[in-house]
């Protein structure tokens, strides 16, 4: 029926199609095409497409990182593993309460950064500049740096323990100061990342929303509370979101502070992210099957993280 | 009167916040680098600008490779430059103008790709660099980050933002879809080109995790792991350590001062989709 309903229509729009565009040369182009994709889907396929299959067929097999051609399906077992290890639950743990800090916090930081940014006049590219300079550099000289900053007696250690009472000591080898550390070095380099996506957002608040509302009488932060945060509501969703999936994928500070990876999630598993946790049993225990199960674990939370993503993000970007 | 008080009060506090925040970024970059020229017998304390000295710097390239780490990442970085300028602004080109069978399915699966971490795909990528038996090698370094994800959708978005009516005419004179790619298209989206050279440059000369997995030979370590192992190694000598820090860190700030306006939005989008 519906190809009934079809057919007539078929023939005129070929041949309008046709008139625009010569058949031959969109032929002709459909080889172009697929020449200049060939280069990328080839790399892809090898380099993205194989490996996402093979984690997760790897998560249902057991295979010794030493006899790595040696693989033996052991169906679900990797998983009901994970279901009952205390290890893997604690990762999850961690990550949870480093995610739960950081994204508050890079959040609301940014937010009220930005918003101050929109409206100063004068310094607002050096200010800018300033906030996004540890974005673009490396994590392992941050934590260096940060290291040495918050060393028992050191420059940042001393004065926090002088300001608000806490102890002076050595954060990243001190079990519960460890993961508060984690955050500030992350922190630091995610901020001028989101001050920059959140003042995008102003800047597509309509200037005549904050002139009406000065118009009836409101100061600097009632337009702040009301015109500010409702116009750049997407995009704190989105700036929450996107920065839950950047979070949970915290690797690189935490092996810095392990001592050189020699012992991962150090001090005492304060720091065993939900990565460091796949990146153990894979690298340092061998077993490449469980540490992909952990993978594909961490696949769908991004997943889902992503899919929420699409649904909050305004059109237009 | 005290609206206008109230304002002024405003702007010191928003000044305030803003010098406090600024103050904190800057402060790290600042201490690493005056640390970087002190006496490692002065650390920690404050000294005059006279008694700083090139000491460190000289000490850390005596005592590890690190020429060679430079030398290595360089090279790695300039491998992936090279390779994804030219494979993404192909593929990217494709999937803005040309209609072929099987278009939106393609895109799909770039997006689809794009939402996936490295961390996850790590174990079968390091099996498939053993397998070839790529460990310690740079291409092991340089080949699997040549085609991106991102930057395809990056390239894909540039190529759409140029208005095809010279691409037409050139069509119209006979060019083949080659030629307009190479001659016509290519050179109206520069700035998108260069801005795919800057995040794959970066993105390269930062990685770590990559790195530290695929490589276990000092020889064939880039800056990042390499400074890495400094720490163990130079665990006492913090001045030195900072001259390493200084020594990953200044190109890459060099490259941002330098091209701030064409980084800045491109990595805020970077951070959404990667």
């Amino acid at each position: 029926m519906a190809q009934g309903v079809g057919r007539p229509r078929t023939a005129p729009l070929l041949l309008t199609r046709s008139w625009r565009q010569p058949p031959r040369r969109a032929r002709r182009d459909w080889g172009a095409a697929y020449a200049l994709l060939a280069p990328a889907a080839a790399l892809l396929g090898i380099w993205f497409v194989y490996p996402i299959v093979d984690t997760v067929v790897l998560a249902f097999q057991q295979v010794n990182l030493f006899h790595f051609s040696e693989r033996t399906y052991v169906g679900l077992t990797n998983f009901h593993q994970l279901w009952v290890d205390p290890a893997f639950h604690h990762s999850l743990f961690i990550t949870m309460i480093f995610v739960l800090l950081v994204v508050p916090a890079q959040t609301v930081v940014a937010l009220v950064l930005a918003s101050a940014l929109q409206s100063v006049g004068r310094g607002k590219t050096i200010f800018r500049t300033a906030f996004f300079l540890p974005y673009m550099t490396s994590t392992v000289a941050v934590t260096t740096v940060f290291m040495k900053l918050f060393v028992e007696g050191g420059p940042l250690a001393a004065s926090i323990s002088r300001i608000f009472g806490l102890p002076d000591t050595t954060w990243y080898a001190e079990p519960s100061f460890a993961l508060p550390f984690l955050v500030i070095v992350y922190v630091y380099m995610y901020i001028g990342l989101y001050v920059v996506v959140f003042l995008g957002g102003i800047e597509n608040v309509p200037v005549e929303l904050h002139e009406a509302a000065k118009v009836d009488g409101a100061g600097s932060f009632q337009r702040f509370r009301f015109v500010t945060v409702p116009g750049v509501r997407p995009y704190v969703l989105f700036v929450i979101v996107a920065g839950f999936i950047q979070a949970v994928q915290i690797f690189d500070q935490a092996y810095v502070i392990a001592s050189n990876g020699a012992i991962l999630g150090s001090p005492a598993g304060a720091t065993a992210t939900l990565v460091i946790f796949l990146y153990q049993q894979a690298f340092r225990l061998n077993n490449l099957g469980y540490g992909s199960a952990a993978a594909v674990v961490l696949l769908v939370i991004v997943f889902a993280g992503t899919v929420l993503t699409r649904r909050l993000l305004p059109e237009r970007s | 009167m005290r609206t206008a008080r109230l304002q002024l009060a405003g702007r010191v506090l928003k000044y305030g916040v803003l010098g406090v925040f600024a103050v904190a970024a800057i402060g790290p970059v600042l201490f690493a680098l005056y640390t970087s020229f002190e006496l490692p017998a002065d650390y920690p304390r404050f000294v005059s600008f006279s008694r700083l000295t090139l000491s460190n710097y000289r000490y850390v390239f005596d005592n590890a490779p690190v020429l060679r780490w430079y030398a290595n990442t360089a090279f790695v970085t300039f491998g992936v430059v090279l390779g994804a300028v030219v494979v993404n602004t192909m593929a990217g080109y494709a999937l803005a103008r040309i209609r072929y069978p099987g278009r939106a399915l393609s895109f799909l699966i770039v997006l689809a790709i794009l939402m996936v971490p490295l961390q996850a795909i790590l174990i079968p990528l390091y099996l498939l660099v053993a397998q070839l038996g790529w460990l310690n090698s740079y291409q092991a370094l340089i080949i699997p980050f040549i085609a991106n994800p991102f930057l395809i959708f990056l390239m894909r978005q540039s190529f759409q933002n140029v208005p095809t009516d010279l691409e037409d005419a050139a069509a119209i004179d006979g060019a083949g879809r080659f030629r307009t790619f190479l001659k016509v298209a290519v050179p109206l989206t520069m700035s998108g080109i260069a801005t795919q050279a800057i995040l794959a440059g970066t993105w390269t000369w930062n990685s770590f995790m990559i790195p530290v997995t695929f490589t276990t030979d000092p020889n064939h370590y880039m800056m990042t792991v390499g400074l890495n192992s400094l720490q163990s190694q130079f665990y006492t000598l913090v001045t030195v350590q900072m001259a390493g820090v200084v020594l990953l860190t200044v190109p890459i700030v060099l490259m941002f001062v330098a091209f701030q306006r064409l980084i800045v939005p491109s990595f805020a989008t970077a951070g959404i989709r990667g």
